[in-house]
C-alpha cells in the first residue's frame, strides 16, 4: 500500500474515532434528555421521544433549575467582567511601563493559579462566614475573580505586547494619561484579545465546583454544576431523564459560547497557555 | 520588550493596522485636544477610573443584593420525595393557621448529603436554616458543637421517655424532639412465600437466606430481574444501620472501656454474611454495593423484583400506593436474628431542633411545637407511615384500623439499638461504612477490614481525646 | 497651538502622584505601573494566599466543631502518616496521575494530529473536539455515571451487543472497573485542552522541514519521529507538566462518578481532605490538604522552570 494511501486510511480513522470520541457521551446525553425513559438502550424498550424532561425541570420550582441558571450566569458574567477590568490595567503596565521584575510577577502569577482549590477552601470558608457572605453571590464572584486573574494576566500581556507602540506615543504626545490609553487605545484594538479572555473567564467561573459546593447552601447562591451534581429529581429513583435534560441545557451556554467563538478560544488558549 | 509570542510578529502588526482602521485612532487623538483650557489629562483620567468603579461596584451590589422576606421561618428537610410532598403541604398548613410565612429548603434523601449542608450552615452561623430535621445520628455532634438552641415551653411528656432522656436531653436542656422513629424491619412477598411452600416470615439470616436460594431460580424463569434479597449497601449510613442488623446484639458498635470496637465475632460472621449474600448466593443485586440506597432499594421490591426486602417504616404506604405492582401482597415482619444472639433492629429517625443561630427564635419554637403536635403526628403516621416519636399515638383507633402491625411494631420499635451517641460518631461511621463496602467489593477479607477499622478507630479517638482530662 | 499648550500644561502641573514618586525616587511611570498592578495583587493576596497561610494554619490545630481549637503542632500530621485511609488516598492520587496524564496527552497528540491536515470538516471536528471541554467536570461526572449505569447505561450496552460478557459488568464496583471509569471520564474532559495545546506547537513547526525530509526520503513515520517530535518536546513537556499539577487536584469528576468508592478505592487527596470538611474536622483535613499543595506547589514550580526554559528557547 502506498504511502499516500496509508496516511489516507490512517486520517480517515483518526477523524471517525476522534469524532465518536468527543461527540459520543455527548449524543448520548441528549439523546437521554429527549428521551420518554432512560433505559431505552435495553433490548425491549423502545426510543419515545418526548419534552417532559425539559418542561419538568424548566417548570418546577422545586427542582429550582432557572434559579441554579440564573445563579451561574450572573456570577460568572460579573466575575469575568471585574476579572477582565482589574487584570487589564495590570497587563497594561507589564507590557508597556518599566517596572522590576516582570518575569517574577508573571510567572508568580501562574504559579499561584497552580494551588489545589482544595487548599484554600477551608480557610476561604471561615474568611466568607466570618463577613457572612456564606451563600450569597459574593462569596463566588471573589474567589473566580482571584482564581481567573493569572490567565487572563497572561492572555492580555501577550496581546497587549502586539500593539504597535508608535499608537501608544502618539497618544502621549496629545497629553493622554496612561490609563485613558488603555481604555481608549489598547481596548479597542485588542479587543479580540479581550473578548477571548472574558469569555475563557466566563467559562471557568461557570463550570467551577469546588468552591460552589461548599461556599453556596442552597439555590439562592448555587450554581448549576453542584445543582446537577446533587439533583434528586422529583419520583423515586434517580430521573436520569431529568438529569440529562439538566445537563443540557446547563451546558448550552458554554457550548454555544465555545463554538460561536471557538477561534477565539482557540487562539486565547493557546496564546496564554503555549506557556502552559 | 518581551516578546512571548511565538508567531510571527509581523503579520500580526499587519492585520492590526488592518482591522483598526481610521476611527479609534482618530477618536482618541481628538477626544485628548479638547482640554484647551490648561487643564491636564489627570481629571479626566479620575473621572474615568471612577465611572468605570461605578459601573462595577453597582453590578457587584446588584448580585450580592437579595434581601429575603422578615421574619420568615426556613426549614432544611430531607427525604424520599413522598416525604417532601407532605413537608410542603405541612409548610401550608402552618402558614394558613399562624400567619408565619415557612420557607422549606429541599435536601437529597441521602441523610449523609443532608448532614453536609447542615455542617456548613451551622458552622458558618449562618441564620438559615433556622429549624432542620436531624439524623438520630448526629444529634450527638451538633449538640456537642452547640448548634442547637434549647427548646422551652415544650411539655415533653407524650413522647417516648427513654428517646427524650438519652438522646434529645444530654446535658440536662432540650435541643431536640422526636418527630419520628425508625427501626429496620424486613418487608416480603406474602404471595410468594404462599405460592411456593407456605412459609411464614423468616426468623433467622440464615433461613431466610434459605429460603430465597430456593425460590429465587423458581422466580428468575418468569422474571429474569428477580432477586432474593435487596437491602442498602452502597457506602453510606444506610450501610451501617443495615450491617447492625446482620450482626445482632452481639455485634454492632461494640463499646468496652470507653473504647469503640467492630472486631467481634459476631461482626466478622454478618460481613461474611453480607458479601456472601451478593458474591457466591447471588441473592442480592450485584450493584448493592455500589448505588442501593432506600428508594433504590424500595423501587426495587415495588416493580416485583424482590423477594425479602430490608427497609424502613416509611416503605409501606408506598408499597400500599395504587401504582405498586406488590399491593396487597406484602407482609412486614421484624428483622431476623443472627445465629448467635438476638434480633435487633437499628434505631433511627429523625428529630427536629432549631439552630442557635436562628434569627426569629419565638417563630422556630411555634413551628416546632406545630410539628410535634398530636394532629401531625398522626396525619405523618396515616399518610408517610412513620412510627411517631409521641407515645399516645400508639393507641389511636384510626391508625391501628390502617396499620394493623403498627402497634406490633411498637414492640419492635422499643428494643431497637441505637448507634453510639458520641460528637465524633460520624468519623467512625465513616471509618465502618469504608471498610464494609470494601469487603462488599471483595477487596478485603472480613477480619482484616475490621481490624483495620478498629486501628482507625482508636486512632480518631486519640486525635480527638488529647490529654482527656483538660478540653 | 493646542498641542503646544497641552504640553506645557502637562509639564507645569505636578501633580501628588507627581509628588509620591519623587518621594520613592522612582519614576512616575513606574508609580503607575505599580498603582496597575495593586488590584492584582490584592485579590491574590487575599483571595489566594491569606487562604492557603490560613490552611496551614489550621493544618497545625486541633479544629473541631465539638471540641475547644487548640494548637497541638504537627500531631495532624503524625496521625495522618499513621492513617492507612490517607496512603490509599496517597497510592489512588498518584496512580491516577501517572496514568490519565500520558493517556490524555497521547490521545491529545493523536486527535491534534489529526486536525493538523486538511481535509472537509475540519472546523466542524475542531469545534466537535471543543465541547467536551466546554462542558462543566460535575455534568460530564453525570453523564459517565448514566454510561456506566448498571441496568441501562451505553456501557453494558455496548457489552452486552458485542457480546463481551455474560451479564452486565458492575463497572464502578471493581478496583479496576471503577480506575477505569473514572481514569476515562476525566481523560474525556481534558484532552480536548491537551490537545488544543499541541495542535498549536504542531502548526508552529515549519512545514519546510517536513518537505525538506521528504526529499532526504525519510518515510512517514520517520518523519514523525524525527521532524515532529524533537520540534514538539519543548510542548510535550509542558503540557505533561501542566496536565500534572491539575490532574493532582481532580474533584469533581470523581465526587460525582463514584464518591470515592467503592470502599474508598477512588478516593483522591482532594476528596480525602473534602470529607474532613463536611464532618467539621477542619484541622485534619487542612492537614491534608496542605500535604497535596506542596506536591502540586513542587510539580508547578517544575512547570513554571519548563516554562521559561522553553520561552528562552525561542
Amino acid at each position: 500500500m502506498s504511502e499516500e494511501n496509508f496516511k489516507k486510511i490512517l486520517l480517515a480513522l483518526g477523524i471517525a474515532l476522534t469524532a465518536l470520541f468527543c461527540l459520543g457521551p455527548f449524543a448520548y446525553m441528549m439523546l437521554t434528555a429527549f428521551s420518554r425513559y432512560p433505559d431505552f438502550l435495553l433490548p425491549d424498550q423502545p426510543y419515545s421521544a418526548t419534552l417532559e424532561n425539559f418542561r419538568i425541570i424548566v417548570f418546577s420550582e422545586s427542582v429550582h433549575f432557572l434559579e441554579y441558571l440564573r445563579n451561574s450566569i450572573v456570577i460568572s458574567a460579573v466575575s469575568s467582567v471585574v476579572a477582565v477590568g482589574l487584570a487589564s490595567p495590570a497587563a497594561y503596565a507589564i507590557a508597556r511601563l518599566p517596572l522590576p521584575g516582570k518575569a517574577a510577577i508573571l510567572f508568580g502569577t501562574l504559579g499561584v493559579s497552580m494551588f489545589p482549590p482544595i487548599s484554600l477552601i477551608s480557610y476561604l470558608f471561615k474568611l466568607m462566614s466570618a463577613l457572612n457572605w456564606i451563600n450569597t453571590y459574593m462569596a463566588l464572584i471573589l474567589p473566580y475573580v482571584a482564581w481567573t486573574m493569572p490567565i487572563s494576566l497572561w492572555i492580555l500581556v501577550s496581546y497587549f505586547s502586539q500593539v504597535p507602540r508608535e499608537l501608544d506615543q502618539s497618544a502621549r504626545i496629545d497629553g493622554a494619561g496612561r490609563l485613558q490609553i488603555l481604555i481608549k487605545i489598547i481596548l479597542p484594538v485588542s479587543a479580540p484579545g479581550v473578548y477571548s479572555t472574558a469569555l475563557l473567564a466566563f467559562i471557568f467561573a461557570f463550570n467551577e465546583f469546588i468552591f460552589a459546593l461548599m461556599l453556596t447552601i442552597d439555590a439562592s447562591a448555587r450554581t448549576i454544576p453542584v445543582g446537577i451534581a446533587l439533583f434528586e429529581g422529583l419520583h423515586g429513583q434517580i430521573p436520569w431523564g431529568q438529569i440529562m435534560a439538566a445537563a443540557a441545557v446547563a451546558s448550552l451556554p458554554v457550548v454555544l459560547a465555545t463554538l460561536v467563538f471557538q477561534r477565539r478560544i482557540v487562539q486565547g488558549l493557546t496564546r496564554g497557555a503555549v506557556k502552559e | 520588550m518581551m516578546n512571548l509570542i511565538p508567531f510571527p510578529c509581523g503579520i500580526r502588526i499587519r492585520l492590526i493596522r488592518w482591522s483598526v482602521g481610521p476611527w479609534p485612532l482618530a477618536r482618541p487623538l481628538t477626544h485628548f485636544r479638547k482640554p484647551a483650557n490648561g487643564h491636564t489629562g489627570q481629571p479626566t483620567n479620575l473621572h474615568a477610573v471612577l465611572k468605570a468603579a461605578c459601573i462595577c461596584l453597582a453590578l457587584v451590589s446588584l448580585a450580592a443584593c437579595s434581601e429575603p422576606p422578615a421574619r420568615e421561618v426556613v426549614f432544611a428537610v430531607g427525604g424520599a420525595p413522598a416525604e417532601l410532598d407532605f413537608w410542603e403541604t405541612l409548610a401550608d398548613d402552618f402558614e394558613k393557621e399562624s400567619g408565619i410565612p415557612l420557607r422549606i429548603l429541599r435536601r437529597p434523601a441521602d441523610t449523609d448529603q443532608q448532614r453536609q449542608s447542615l455542617v456548613i450552615s451551622l458552622k458558618a452561623q449562618m441564620s438559615d436554616p433556622d429549624v432542620f430535621l436531624m439524623d438520630i445520628a448526629w444529634i450527638g455532634l451538633f449538640s456537642a458543637a452547640e448548634w442547637l438552641m434549647p427548646l422551652e415551653d415544650i411539655d415533653t411528656a407524650p413522647f417516648f421517655k427513654t428517646v427524650i432522656e438519652k438522646v434529645d436531653r444530654p446535658a440536662g436542656q432540650l435541643l431536640a424532639l422526636p418527630v419520628y422513629m425508625d427501626a429496620g424491619i424486613l418487608y416480603y412477598r406474602k404471595d410468594l412465600l404462599d405460592a411456593y411452600g407456605g412459609e411464614s416470615a423468616p426468623r433467622t439470616w440464615s433461613a431466610l437466606a434459605e429460603t430465597a436460594r430456593r425460590i429465587q431460580p423458581a422466580e428468575r424463569k418468569t422474571n429474569g430481574d428477580f432477586y432474593g434479597f435487596v437491602w442498602t449497601g452502597a457506602q453510606y449510613e444506610g450501610l451501617v444501620t443495615a450491617f447492625m442488623e446482620f450482626a445482632g446484639t452481639r455485634g454492632g458498635f461494640v463499646v468496652e472501656d470507653g473504647q469503640i470496637r467492630l472486631n467481634v465475632p459476631a461482626n466478622v460472621r454478618a460481613m461474611r454474611f453480607m458479601r456472601d449474600l451478593i458474591r457466591k448466593f447471588k441473592i442480592t443485586p450485584p450493584n448493592a454495593y455500589t448505588g442501593m440506597k432506600e428508594e433504590d432499594v424500595r423501587m426495587y421490591f415495588q416493580r416485583g423484583d424482590a423477594l425479602y426486602e430490608r427497609n424502613w417504616p416509611y416503605a409501606w404506604p408506598l408499597h400500599q400506593s395504587r401504582d405498586s405492582a406488590v399491593r396487597d401482597k406484602t407482609g412486614v415482619s421484624p428483622i431476623p436474628a443472627p445465629e448467635a444472639g438476638q434480633s435487633a433492629s437499628t434505631l433511627g429517625g429523625f428529630h427536629i431542633g432549631v439552630s442557635r443561630f436562628t434569627d426569629v427564635k419565638a417563630e422556630a419554637l411555634q413551628f416546632v411545637k406545630f410539628v410535634t403536635s398530636y394532629n401531625n403526628q398522626k396525619r405523618m403516621v396515616m399518610q408517610l407511615g412513620w412510627n411517631p416519636g409521641r407515645q399516645d399515638l400508639y393507641d389511636d383507633p384510626d391508625i391501628l384500623k390502617q396499620a394493623p402491625h403498627f402497634k406490633a411494631l411498637g414492640e419492635v420499635f422499643r428494643s431497637a439499638r441505637p448507634r453510639p451517641l458520641v460528637p465524633y460518631y460520624t468519623q467512625i461511621s465513616a471509618i465502618a461504612q469504608q471498610h464494609i463496602n470494601s469487603v462488599l467489593a471483595g477487596n478485603a477479607a472480613p477480619q482484616e477490614a475490621l481490624a483495620a477499622a478498629d486501628r482507625e478507630i482508636r486512632a480518631v479517638l486519640s486525635r480527638y481525646a488529647i490529654e482527656n482530662g483538660s478540653k | 497651538m493646542d498641542l503646544n499648550s497641552n504640553r506645557k500644561t502637562k509639564l507645569a502641573a505636578r501633580t501628588g502622584l507627581d509628588r509620591i514618586a519623587d518621594i520613592l525616587q522612582i519614576e512616575r511611570e513606574s508609580l503607575t505601573a505599580f498603582m496597575f498592578l495593586v488590584p492584582l495583587f490584592v485579590f491574590l493576596a487575599v483571595l489566594i494566599f491569606i487562604p492557603v497561610l490560613g490552611t496551614f494554619w489550621d493544618s497545625l490545630t486541633r479544629d473541631v466543631a465539638f471540641l475547644p481549637k487548640k494548637f497541638i503542632g504537627t500531631a495532624n500530621y503524625r496521625a495522618l502518616i499513621a492513617d492507612a485511609a490517607f496512603w490509599q488516598s496517597v497510592r489512588f492520587t498518584l496512580l491516577f496521575v501517572f496514568v490519565s496524564v500520558p493517556l490524555e496527552v497521547l490521545m491529545g497528540l493523536a486527535i491534534a494530529l489529526v486536525l493538523n491536515e486538511t481535509f472537509p470538516g475540519r472546523g466542524f471536528l475542531r469545534a466537535a473536539v471543543l465541547i467536551p471541554w466546554a462542558i462543566p467536570a460535575a455534568v460530564s461526572g453525570r453523564v459517565f455515571e448514566l454510561i456506566y449505569h448498571y441496568s441501562y447505561g451505553a456501557a453494558n450496552y455496548l457489552v452486552r451487543i458485542l457480546d463481551l460478557s455474560e451479564g452486565p459488568v458492575n463497572w464502578l464496583g471493581t478496583d479496576l472497573g471503577s480506575f477505569a471509569g473514572v481514569v476515562l471520564a476525566d481523560a474525556w474532559k481534558t484532552t480536548p485542552f491537551a490537545a488544543l495545546i499541541l495542535l498549536a506547537g504542531l502548526s508552529s513547526i515549519n512545514p519546510d522541514l517536513y518537505k525538506q525530509a521528504q526529499i532526504d526520503r525519510a518515510n512517514f513515520l520517520q518523519r514523525f519521529l524525527y521532524v515532529t517530535i524533537p520540534l514538539l518536546k519543548p510542548v510535550l513537556v509542558v503540557t505533561l507538566l501542566f496536565r500534572t499539577v491539575m490532574a493532582l487536584r481532580v474533584f469533581d469528576v470523581i465526587y460525582v462518578l463514584t464518591g470515592g468508592g467503592p470502599g474508598g478505592a477512588t478516593t483522591p487527596l482532594s476528596l480525602f481532605a473534602y470529607r474532613y470538611f463536611s464532618s467539621a474536622d477542619f484541622g485534619y483535613g487542612a492537614a491534608a490538604s496542605v500535604l497535596l499543595f506542596v506536591c502540586a506547589l513542587l510539580l508547578s514550580v517544575l512547570y513554571v522552570k519548563a516554562g521559561r526554559f522553553q520561552e528562552s528557547l525561542q
